[in-house]
Order: C-alpha cells, then sequence, then structure tokens
C-alpha cells in the first residue's frame, strides 16, 4: 500500500520500468535509497538513533523546513527560484508574535493570529510574483532583494529587541503540545504537505506549475494563464513561509529578525536532493518531504557521531552539488547561466 | 540620433546621480564637503569596491556570485589565523584560499551544470564551514604590532591618502585593464552578450566563465584580507551583510544583469553612489537595519532599469 502511494505520488509509470528507462528509475528512486542508506549507516554508528525519543526529536525538528519546503518547491519546479523565505518568515514571525499576548504590543488576539501571519506572508509572496512578472525581473533578483528588505523591515519594526510571547496557549497548540507524544507542530506540517500535495495533484495551478517548468513557451502557446500563475504561485509560497513563521515565532517563543537564519539554505538543500530539478518540470512536493528527511537524518545523525555543527552547512553545500549534479539530465540544457 | 543620445545618458547616468547625491548630502551638512572627509568617505567605501568588482566579471558573463560574502569571512580569518605564524605568508595564503572557492564556483557552475547562483550558493556554505574551522567558530584578533609589520600597505596612508584608497585604484586599474585589453576581457563580454555564438566560433567557453568566477574568487579573498587589516580581527562573520549591497553596487553603476554589458569602473561609481546613499540615509536618521529594505529595493529597481529584455525571452 504505502509503495503504491509513494509510487503513484512519484509519479512511476509502469512503461517506464520496461528496457532503457532503468536510469530514470533509479533517478527517481535515488532520493529514497539514500534517505534509506543514511539511516542504517547512522544506525550502525550510533543504535540510539533508531530510538523513539530521536524519531520524535527528528520529526520535530523537520516541521518547520518542511513547511517551508512546501512553498518553495512550488516556486521551483516552474524553474524559478525563491530567495525571500527567510525575510517573509521573519517578517511573519515577528507578525505574529505581535499579535499574540506578548511584552511588545498590547494586541493579543490568539490564535487568529496564524491566519494573519499567512496572509500577511501570501500578500509578500504575491508582491515578489508581481514585481518579477510585471517588471520581468530575474526571480533570483527580486527575491534576493525582497529576502534582504524582509529581515530589514523586521529588525526596523523591532529597533533590534525581541518580542517575547506571554501567550502560551499559542505555543501549545502551534508547537509544544503533544499528542500520542508527538509534537504538535508536526501534525501541523503533516497537514500542509496534504494541502501542498492536493495542490499540486488536484488543482489546476498544480498541472499548470508542471507545463510552466518543462516548457514555458509552450505553455503560453497552449493557453494557460503564466503571469497569472507565477505570480499565485508566488503568493501560495509566500503563505507557506508566513504558517513556518508562526511556527517558529511559537516554537521559541519569541519573534526577532534572525529567526530564519539559515533556513533558506537547508530548504533549497531539501529539494534538491529530494529530486526535485532546479531546471523546473521535475519532481514533486513529496520529493521535498524525502528530501528534508535526508537533511535532518544526516544533521542529526552528524550530531551523534560527535561531528561539529558548523559542518553542517559544508555538507548541505556538498550535498547540494552533488544531487543536483548526478540528477541533471544533461541533455535539456545547453547553456548554463 | 535620439537611440544613441539614449545610451550616451544610460553610460554618464550613475556618475550624475553620483554628483546629485554628494551635492544634497552636502547641503544637508556642509563639513561632507572637507577634502578629509571626501577621503573618508572613499576608503570607507574600497572593501565594498573590492568585493564587488570582482563579482562585475561574472555578472557580466551573466552569471551571479553569491558566495563572496562567506570568502571574504574566510579569507579574513586565514588572515588573521596564519598572520602570528607565517608572518608576510599568511597574505598569498589568504589570497590562495580565495582562489580556491572561486575556481570550485566557477567549476561547479560551469562543468557540472548547475546554475550560477545555486552553485555558488553552495560553494558559499562549504567556505563558511571552512572559514569557522580555520578559526574555530571564534572571532580572531590581529595583534597591534603584527598589523604594524605587514598590514601597513592596507590602513596606512601615503602621500596624504589613505591606503585602502590607493588599493581599491590599483585593482580598478588592473581589473579594468584585463576586461578593456585582453582577449580575455573581450569573451567575457562576448559571452555575456551571445554565449551560443562564442561557443560556436570554437571558444572554450567553459574556460573563461571559470577563470571569471576565479577572479571573483580572489577579489573577494583580497576585500577579506583589507577588511581584516581594518578591524584588526577576522572572524567567520565578518563580511555578512556585504552580498546585497555588493550586487546592488554593480547594477546600480549600469552593469547589466543580463550580461554583456559592464565596466570595473561602473561598479567603482556604484560603490561610492550606495556609500552615499547609505551616508545620507544615517543623516536623516534611518536606522541600520532599515537601510536594508531600501537596498533590497535598490537593489531591484536597478535590475529593472539596466536589464536587457530584449535578450531574454523567458525569464524565470
Amino acid at each position: 500500500m504505502y509503495q503504491m502511494f509513494l509510487g503513484g505520488a512519484l509519479r512511476v509509470k509502469a512503461a517506464a520500468l520496461a528496457g532503457g528507462a532503468w536510469s530514470k528509475q533509479w533517478r527517481r528512486w535515488a532520493p529514497v535509497a539514500v534517505l534509506v542508506g543514511l539511516c542504517i549507516i547512522i544506525g550502525l554508528f550510533n543504535p540510539n538513533f533508531f530510538g523513539g525519543a530521536n524519531f520524535v526529536r527528528m520529526l520535530n525538528t523537520a516541521a518547520i523546513p518542511l513547511v517551508i519546503c512546501m512553498g518553495v518547491t512550488f516556486v521551483i519546479l516552474m524553474g524559478s527560484i525563491d530567495l525571500s523565505a527567510e525575510g517573509v518568515i521573519a517578517i511573519c514571525a515577528v507578525a505574529a508574535s505581535m499579535l499574540v499576548a506578548n511584552d511588545f504590543t498590547g494586541i493579543a488576539i490568539g490564535l487568529f493570529s496564524v491566519p494573519a501571519a499567512i496572509l500577511i506572508g501570501s500578500l509578500v509572496g504575491l508582491l515578489n510574483g508581481f514585481i518579477h512578472v510585471k517588471f520581468r525581473i530575474p526571480s533570483f533578483m527580486t527575491t534576493l532583494g525582497m529576502g534582504f528588505a524582509g529581515i530589514g523591515l523586521a529588525t526596523a519594526i523591532l529597533g533590534g529587541v525581541m518580542v517575547r510571547i506571554s501567550d502560551s496557549s499559542f505555543r501549545d497548540y502551534l508547537s509544544l503540545g503533544r499528542v500520542f507524544d508527538i509534537p504538535a507542530a508536526v501534525y501541523i506540517a503533516g497537514v500542509a504537505v496534504i494541502v501542498a500535495y492536493v495542490i499540486q495533484e488536484r488543482t489546476r495551478i498544480g498541472r499548470w506549475v508542471y507545463a510552466i517548468g518543462t516548457d514555458e513557451a509552450t505553455a503560453r502557446n497552449a493557453g494557460i494563464p503564466v503571469d497569472r500563475t507565477r505570480i499565485i504561485v508566488f503568493g501560495i509560497a509566500g503563505a507557506f513561509y508566513g504558517l513556518a513563521g508562526a511556527l517558529s515565532a511559537a516554537q521559541i517563543g519569541r519573534g526577532h529578525a534572525l529567526i530564519s537564519q539559515d533556513r533558506l539554505f537547508t530548504a533549497i538543500t531539501a529539494i534538491v536532493v529530494g529530486g526535485t530539478a532546479l531546471s523546473g518540470g521535475v519532481g514533486s512536493v513529496l520529493n521535498s518531504v524525502i528530501g528534508v528527511f535526508i537533511v535532518i537524518v544526516l544533521t542529526n545523525g552528524m550530531v551523534l557521531m560527535g561531528i561539529e555543527p558548523y559542518v553542517q552547512k559544508g555538507v548541505q553545500g556538498l550535498l547540494i552539488i552533488a544531487a543536483v549534479a548526478l540528477a541533471l539530465d544533461r541533455s535539456r540544457l545547453d547553456v548554463v547561466k | 540620433m535620439k537611440m544613441e543620445s539614449r545610451t550616451r545618458l544610460q553610460t554618464w547616468l550613475p556618475l550624475i546621480v553620483l554628483v546629485v547625491l554628494v551635492l544634497l548630502v552636502g547641503l544637508y551638512d556642509r563639513t561632507f564637503f572637507s577634502a578629509g572627509n571626501m577621503l573618508e568617505v572613499t576608503a570607507d567605501t574600497m572593501t565594498l569596491f573590492l568585493m564587488a568588482s570582482g563579482v562585475t566579471l561574472v555578472i557580466m558573463i551573466g552569471g551571479i556570485d553569491l558566495s563572496v560574502q562567506a570568502v571574504a569571512s574566510m579569507t579574513s580569518c586565514i588572515l588573521a589565523v596564519y598572520l602570528p605564524r607565517f608572518g608576510i605568508f599568511a597574505i598569498p595564503l589568504a589570497v590562495i584560499g580565495g582562489v580556491i572557492a572561486g575556481f570550485a564556483g566557477g567549476y561547479v557552475s560551469t562543468r557540472l551544470r548547475i546554475p550560477s547562483f545555486i552553485a555558488t550558493l553552495a560553494v558559499s556554505g562549504v567556505v563558511l564551514s571552512a572559514g569557522n574551522w580555520f578559526s574555530e567558530t571564534k572571532s580572531v584578533v590581529i595583534p597591534g604590532e603584527l598589523s604594524q609589520t605587514y598590514l601597513t600597505w592596507a590602513v596606512g596612508d601615503f602621500l596624504g591618502v589613505p591606503n585602502e584608497i590607493w588599493v581599491g585604484v590599483a585593482f580598478l586599474l588592473v581589473l579594468s585593464a584585463v576586461l578593456g585589453l585582453t582577449p580575455f576581457g573581450r569573451l567575457v563580454r562576448g559571452i555575456g552578450a551571445q554565449e551560443r555564438a562564442v561557443m560556436a566560433s570554437g571558444i572554450d567557453v567553459d574556460r573563461i566563465k571559470i577563470a571569471a568566477y576565479t577572479l571573483s574568487g580572489t577579489m573577494a579573498g583580497v576585500a577579506g584580507i583589507v577588511m581584516a587589516a581594518r578591524l584588526g580581527s577576522g572572524s567567520p562573520t565578518l563580511a555578512n551583510e556585504f552580498l546585497l549591497p555588493a550586487i546592488a553596487c554593480i547594477v546600480v553603476g549600469g552593469t547589466a544583469i543580463t550580461g554583456g554589458v559592464g565596466s570595473i569602473w561602473r561598479t567603482f561609481v556604484g560603490a561610492l553612489i550606495v556609500q552615499v546613499v547609505r551616508i545620507g540615509m544615517t543623516f536623516i536618521g534611518v536606522s541600520v537595519f532599515a537601510q536594508q529594505i531600501v537596498f533590497g529595493f535598490i537593489l531591484v529597481a536597478a535590475v529593472a532599469v539596466t536589464m536587457d529584455r530584449a535578450k531574454v525571452l523567458v525569464i524565470k
């Protein structure tokens, strides 16, 4: 059952099994194989890895990256990139923490701050998309600028201080409270994955994303509203960052501008390691789920093996290079910018 | 005729903007015009310019280098850690660190065919770890007497002009000569303008590209050394917050993100514009944090103005 589900989701076609499609097949399943292989190797080094407590810890660490990746994946599937995640998350985390009971503002709207954060995130995302499409600026430039502006905005609002959240039910419902010993954040991330999967499989936007990523000119000729789809997809991505912002604020109980540090890098690593191609059109949100767990398991494994934390970024960098180099379909590219 | 005057305007626009900005800030505060202040402002700009000068080449070939801030931080660490041990040889060692990082970015981007912004982002992760490894994640102080012996070329002054400016101008001249007078420079422009054509004429495009990325890493390395010399310490986060201003000063100077058009002096002017804008904002009372917002928007606006839209049909 599980195999069927994952198999269908990763777009395995029975016909592809025949003959020369072997390497293609391998590419599709490589991320899963890598994840399983990693687990086995780390488990051999340190049997504690397979303990229930460690498993819950990893799930909890994976929650926020999962939510972020759900957003970035759609953008990458279109062949664009979103480098603004950190900035948008910072704005939304600061906004969320200012809207619940806190020591900075007098506002306390409790859990309504979550939809508010999602709304703010999607508005910033739409602005990203609008600038990118209407002014015809490459997405990496638009989102790079917006990301920095976002962190600047979050810092400027706070003047360099932190917001302390005093609303404990906000933190419980979003992050800390446990059901069956698993933190709430994990369930929320699970819902986010399902929502993203439904968008991908069951909506027109989801289908159009693949069409645009595969061949934008053809998609345009086929009558797909490419510009509108692009703007909406950036908006969807922003909505996921908004949720990630609220989750981050709930997790640490504070809101500040650097709350999302290094999140972007981890997200992009996870997505490409999961097998979604940066050139667009190939991949899935479920690939990103696998990717996130590869990164989290690796990080966890490095900690268990006693490797210095600062090495992680380097390992992530090498992972990006290796994953992209291995997965890249070179026949599709001639000029690489 | 109209076309011609328009391109001429585009050529000189950054310089005009710079003069106007200087006048505006000067009207606000007369002391800004004093020779001492002018020199100080220019000297403060040089590290930014050094960092941006190499990236200019990468942008001219139509790529981007997002690793420069990590590279500069790493070389500052190498310098600070090895200066007590190896003396003057720590400087070439640090530069070599930059060369290797730049080469790695170029190699990954071209030979492995990974888009440059992801390739250099990935390399910057590795470089950041390397910087942390060299400095053992700490900020490393350069002892004053060592700085006196080995680093006065960067922080002292000569003929009344701070040495940062001499260093900056020297690299401005060298890189401009490389870009303007050598076959390499012509190929850089050619690749940016029409990569396929250059490829079709039998030139090893990848090699030129790798050279451009390597130069970018080298210049980031030099920038890191000058930065460490000025601050008297090296740290793995020394050059953070420099990436955005560096790219901003390239595009503000008029180098197009789409490649092919640009020059080093434009980046020089762009760096001065960024610096004067920053000073102006500080005068008006815009906080350092809020300045990031302004730079974010300046960047996007400048890209919008300078981009050659005829060249890219599909904008990803």
